[in-house]
């Protein structure tokens, strides 16, 4: 059987991070395929039921990436997005989902190395965790 | 099933046009948009689109308050709850409220095999809980409503904490199970009978499993769906029971004692335990029962109580605020300085309608809102 | 709903996508996705021919959805929206697909970017599908320019605003305007004074015809936003009719009352009532009424300057009776620049300042040498005495981990300067002790080896302390300077009979409340944050706020200048076009769906959201041009009310939903 490919999904702020990998590709940083961004216009604009939704569909893991504290756009939109992050990830806890499945990142414009190197850790964490407990259906008995 | 089954399963063909439903209706008072006679109508002349495709569909609250006073015994929740199974399968869904997150849990909670954390609360007391139990006590969702639920803020489980203590002052050590999942409830009556019956037959299989004969349930909306729509789904061979019933049979068989709280207060029937169960006399002798507590009650009570306002957290709107505005209104009207009820969800909506942060303020509805289990363990507590 | 057609386009972009994405597949594989009309391969998108692709597909299959898949949208989305507003489609009804930067240039596997790029582009359809057309709003600019400062930064912007005959609000909180400039002699490396190159841009502010100068006045409160900002300014009480005073200062001459002077840091003492300095503009007396006895005593005592003043500009009336007044100003823009503060050096009690008499600070030292100064000039000790030696301390405060970890930048250079000074006015010897020489700007370096051959003495470490304990003879009476000379590997003890402390530039007492006030974001060091620290350096994260000076970091008085001639540029440019386009993906809300709980209220940084009472029931209402779009409004809003436009829900879930659709 092939490898199991984990699919990840990540929302990054249109300013910082996005910009990040953006420059991943200008300067030809190679890393896997496996990640796949969702552009939003800030980090703080990042909705619980995003999150939910990328699991919903099958996602192995999930980034939230945007800017440092000091270089918002919106000034405080990471502070807001810790504030989700937190409630979150009381959320999913109880789910039961793997810690490993759910990054918070800072990348900043010039750190297109750093989201390089966040996404392969991750396919390489999520490689050994297997796929997402949610892709399994439950067996209807019906 | 198509319209045409729905219609004759909850009579629908009855229906006199009298009105009376919208008249009585929390939701049409508010919201010019909504009439439930009109929606039996257009069934009636069998236009389909015109409910299937209605985004009022889902603002119904499935209150029942209808459905008592329709001459023609019109089940119109029922109604309602089958017509969304329809729209559910044309990709049609209400507004969901905190963008439908819950629905979201749900859906998952209905994907095998998770090792959900959901009793890290009880680590923290000297609860007793037995896994040998023959009766089991029913947690649901409360663990999740906790982190979403936050900021108004609402903690569900100490509901479950005062349950748990409540039944362990009656002697009794239930079984807390690690893998229950959402009853199904809100799933049900949103039309998603696919993610419901997964749920069901997960918590049927649990339960047997765990060979309990009784399961007590502290929320209705649980209670309602394990008692009323289990059976029609799955084989469940135990008694089901809510907290208030529990505890009036008890005052009956064995005198149970309170200690004083000098409190006035009034009491909430939610739907689902009043008009859907027909429970109001339990909830109410508990309450008489503990001494320094004066109930007066709300204008509109037992049958007629008023919905807390929402309803699977979904249609959550400026109607349902008014309708809440109003009930606490009449709370606060009764010169009560407590707002008992016996349902979290009930207790959660009128907690959120207080949230008022802006700096314009709208009427003075603020009042203290507490549950039923979590008043009788305060009386039991030393 | 009108039936949605979509036209999708996938770039080849030469070989940088095609060589690693089969880009014909992919357009293949689009044209099977639902509502997909049309769906072509081109190798550069972006050019002429590209674009026309568009234009004329939007009218042969009447397409009302168009994506492109490409390189980054931050580059070329402006482009393909322009392409479709040209083809007769609203720029909002385009989704865009990054498959180079985030696909095609940074994985290998032809075959895996050919399936990860059919996701993006499906992605982007099933968004699509879900956007409405926006409308791109505009709104008018005020003309008016508010400058709050009038150190050399603020003068300067609001000179250069003025002579472009636009009207400025010149805020100054003290009776005069100046800044520090004007406390300093001469300024390095060029050595001319100080006084003498500001004095006249000075009074061009005082006599300008588009200039209204609010000096002793302080902004309350700012509301609205770009281009029309309201502002309310409180003018504070000089207790005298400031249409009579001339300025002659008799009253001060005659008034019996003193404390130390805050314009000659402490050295000299100023009057109740009194010009900070000579030049003062405007040339009008101010009583400080904490001082003044005529006051305190409720007209009982004293009373002084009202015999003395033939102008009558002092009368019981004034001193009892004259209140702040408010006054509301409406401008288009806002140039802050509050300046600096000197660093105190009392927190480092190894260097004895406050301690020792003859330890001062670098504005000291400033008064000192002023012609017009405390001394006439004179660089004297306390008992009136030239100095034999003077130690001039660097980095006091300054990349110090303990206080602040930036450089002040002008510290070295005036350090240097005060060496000249002393070798000019006394025979003393002078040792300057610093960790680095940074003389970065024109004609530093020059005047740094200038200073060398002059013969000041140079050491190479951070003081620890300084001491009056004295070890030998010669040190008796004297300062001690110790330090490790790190070129030498030595402890050294130098005595001094003056110490200069050059006291590091830190953000102002109150930035946080001037940053709240005008909504700015403060850096770690406390500083005003500049919008982009390279590209966007004297704006700010809120639109028509402008930043000049050393309110932003500490600086010299070119680059002072030049970056207050820039926000005046930027000033300039916005009256000029005279209108700005609002953000269009901005929040709205659904008020069927609102409860008016007032979380947007609560969580938008930029206040833009209210809840008001329409008709009984409270709703939220958004202020279209104070929203920036974030969208942390509607991830609070419990309902759903809250929406962000062209980020609804469905528009961010079907894309999400589809990136990981299994095939
Ligand atoms: C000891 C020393 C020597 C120096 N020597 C030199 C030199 O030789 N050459 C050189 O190039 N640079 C020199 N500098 C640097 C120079 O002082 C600064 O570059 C320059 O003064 C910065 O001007 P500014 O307008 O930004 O700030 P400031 O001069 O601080 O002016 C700010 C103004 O804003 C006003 N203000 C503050 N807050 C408010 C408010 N809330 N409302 C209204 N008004 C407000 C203040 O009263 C002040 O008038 C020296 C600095 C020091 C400390
Ligand atoms: S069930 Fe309740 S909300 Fe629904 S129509 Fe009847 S009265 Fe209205
Ligand atoms: S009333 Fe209930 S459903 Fe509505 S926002 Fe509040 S908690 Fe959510
Ligand atoms: S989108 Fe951001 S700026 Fe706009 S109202 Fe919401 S929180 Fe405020
Ligand atoms: S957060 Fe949502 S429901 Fe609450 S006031 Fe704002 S828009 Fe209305």
């Amino acid at each position: 059987m092939a490898e199991f490919e984990p699919q990840i999904i990540a929302f990054t702020c249109n300013w910082c991070t996005y910009a990040a990998a953006d420059l991943a590709g200008t300067s030809r940083i190679h890393y896997p395929a496996n990640v796949r961004i969702v552009r939003v216009m800030c980090s703080g604009m990042v909705n619980p039921m995003y999150v939910f939704k990328a699991f919903e569909s099958g996602a192995d893991g999930v980034i939230v990436a945007g800017c440092n504290y000091t270089d918002c756009h919106y000034i405080d939109g990471p502070v807001k997005c810790d504030a989700m992050f937190a409630r979150l990830k009381k959320m999913v806890h109880v789910l039961g989902l793997e810690e490993e499945r759910l990054r918070r990142e800072m990348i900043s414009t010039s750190e297109g190395v750093i989201f390089a190197r966040v996404v392969e850790e991750m396919v390489e964490q999520l490689k050994k965790l297997g796929p997402s407990p949610f892709k399994i259906k439950m067996e209807t008995l019906a | 099933m198509n319209l045409e089954d729905i219609i004759q399963e909850t009579k629908t063909y009855y229906c006199l046009e009298c009105g009376k439903c919208s008249s009585l209706c929390p939701i049409s008072r508010y919201d010019p948009q909504y009439s439930p006679r009109v929606m039996v109508e257009n069934a009636l002349l069998g236009l389909e689109d015109e409910i299937v495709y209605n985004k009022k569909l889902f603002s119904c609250l499935t209150c029942y308050t209808c459905q008592l006073k329709c001459p023609s015994d019109v089940d119109y929740p029922l109604f309602i709850q089958k017509a969304r199974v329809l729209a559910t399968a044309a990709g049609q869904h209400g507004d969901y409220a905190h963008s439908g997150t819950l629905q979201s849990i749900a859906m998952l909670m209905a994907r095998s095999p998770l090792k959900q954390n959901r009793l890290e609360w009880l680590k923290k007391d000297g609860y007793r809980t037995s896994e040998k139990s023959d009766v089991m006590l029913f947690i649901g969702c409360s663990p999740y409503f906790e982190p979403v639920f936050e900021d108004i803020p609402m903690r569900t489980l100490n509901i479950a904490e005062a349950s748990l203590k409540v039944l362990n002052s009656l002697g009794i050590e239930p079984l807390v199970h690690p893998d229950e999942r959402c009853c199904g409830h809100d799933a049900l009556w949103m039309g998603d009978v696919e993610t419901f019956k997964k749920l069901a037959e997960h918590n049927a299989t649990v339960i047997k499993e765990s060979g309990v004969k009784k399961v007590i349930f502290f929320c209705p909306e649980c209670y309602r769906t394990f008692k009323l729509d289990y059976p029609n789904y799955v084989k469940l061979d135990c008694e089901v029971m809510h907290i208030s019933e529990l505890l009036a049979q008890r005052l009956e068989t064995e005198g149970l004692r309170f200690n004083e709280v000098k409190r006035k207060v009034t009491y909430q029937d939610p739907c689902r335990l009043g008009r859907h169960l027909g429970i109001y006399d339990a909830p109410r002798k508990v309450l008489q029962a503990i001494p320094g507590i004066e109930l007066v009650e709300m204008e509109h009570n037992r049958e007629e109580s008023i919905c807390c306002g929402t309803s699977c957290f979904t249609n959550c709107d400026s109607y349902s605020k008014q309708i809440r505005v109003e009930r606490l209104l009449e709370a606060k009207a009764t010169g009560a300085e407590t707002l008992i009820t016996s349902c979290p969800k009930c207790q959660t909506h009128f907690r959120c309608a207080m949230v008022n942060k802006g700096e314009e303020k709208g009427p003075d509805i603020e009042i203290e809102l507490m549950d039923l289990v979590n008043l009788v363990a305060t009386s039991l507590g030393g | 709903m009108e039936e949605v057609k979509i036209g999708v386009y996938v770039c080849h972009c030469g070989l940088n996508i095609a060589g690693t994405v089969d880009v014909e597949e992919v357009a293949k594989y689009a044209a099977t996705l639902p509502s997909v009309v049309v769906s072509r391969d081109y190798r550069y998108m972006c050019s002429d021919p590209g674009q026309d692709l568009i234009k004329n597909d939007i009218k042969e299959y009447v397409l009302n959805r168009v994506v492109v898949a490409s390189c980054s949208p931050r580059m070329h989305e402006p482009t393909f929206r322009n392409a479709c507003q040209e083809g007769g489609l609203n720029p909002y009804l385009y989704e865009h697909a990054n498959i180079r930067e985030h696909c095609s240039w940074v994985h290998d596997d032809k075959k895996i970017n050919t399936e990860k790029t059919k996701d993006l582009v499906r992605a982007a359809v099933k968004r699509v599908y879900h956007h409405e057309p926006l409308e791109v709003k505009e709104a008018p600019v005020n003309p008016n320019v508010l400058v709050v400062g009038g150190g050399i930064a603020g003068i300067q912007a609001a000179l250069d605003i003025a002579n472009g005959e636009k009207r400025v609000y010149l805020v100054e909180r003290e009776p005069s305007i100046g800044g520090h400039m004007i406390q300093l002699d001469r300024t390095f490396p060029t050595l001319d004074c100080s006084e003498c190159i500001l004095t006249p841009k000075m009074a061009d502010v005082g006599h300008h015809p588009f200039i209204e100068l609010l000096a002793y006045s302080e902004v309350e409160e700012v509301s609205g936003s770009i281009g029309q900002f309201k502002v309310k300014v409180r003018k504070k009480a000089r207790h005298i009719d400031e249409s009579k005073c001339v300025g002659c200062g008799i009253c001060e001459e005659k008034c019996p009352w003193k404390v130390p002077s805050a314009f000659e840091m402490g050295l000299a003492m100023r009057k109740a009532i009194y010009i900070p300095f000579a030049q003062a503009i405007p040339n009008l007396v101010t009583v400080d009424p904490d001082l003044c006895v005529y006051i305190q005593s409720n007209g009982k005592k004293c009373g002084a300057c009202i015999k003395f003043c033939e102008a009558k500009a002092i009368t019981p009336e004034t001193l009892l009776n004259q209140t702040d007044q408010i006054i509301e100003l409406e401008v288009g823009s806002i140039i802050v620049a509050t300046g600096y503060d000197q660093f105190d050096p009392s927190v480092i009690p190894q260097y004895g300042y406050g301690k020792y008499d003859n330890v001062l600070t670098g504005l000291q030292f400033e008064r000192m040498t002023c012609a017009a100064g405390p001394t006439g000039g004179k660089v004297l000790l306390k008992d009136g005495r030239e100095p034999e030696s003077v130690a001039i301390i660097h980095c006091v405060g300054s990349r110090d981990q303990n206080y602040h970890e930036y450089c002040s930048r002008v510290c070295c250079m005036y350090g240097l300067k005060y060496a000249h000074l002393i070798k000019e006015f006394t025979k003393a010897d002078v040792y300057e002790f610093y960790i680095d020489m940074r003389c970065f700007g024109e004609g530093y370096e020059e005047f740094y080896k200038r200073l060398s051959e002059e013969g000041a003495n140079f050491i190479r470490g951070k003081v620890a302390k300084v001491t009056d304990q004295a070890v030998t003879e010669e040190e008796k009476g004297k300062l001690i300077v110790v330090a490790e000379d790190t070129l030498l590997g030595r402890l050294i003890r130098v005595p001094a009979d003056m110490v200069i402390l050059c006291a590091a530039l830190e953000a102002r007492a109150d930035a946080d409340k001037v940053a709240s006030l005008f909504t700015l974001n403060r850096r770690a060091d406390g500083f005003f944050l500049e919008r982009h620290v390279k590209l966007d350096p004297v704006a700010t994260p809120t639109d028509g706020v402008f930043i000049a000076g050393c309110c932003e970091g500490p600086r010299d008085i070119p680059d002072t200048v030049a970056q207050a001639s820039a926000a005046a540029a930027k000033a300039l440019s916005l009256i000029s076009k005279g209108k700005i386009t609002l953000e269009s993906a901005i929040a709205s809300v659904d008020e069927t769906r609102c409860i008016g709980c007032g979380r947007c209220e609560e969580i938008c940084t930029f206040h833009a959201p209210k809840v008001i009472s329409k008709n009984g029931v409270m709703v939220s209402e958004v202020n279209e041009t104070l929203c920036k779009g974030c969208g942390a409004c509607a991830v609070v809003c419990s309902t759903g009310a809250m929406l962000i436009r062209h980020y609804k829900p469905e528009q961010i879930l079907s894309q999400v939903a589809a990136l990981t659709e299994v095939l």
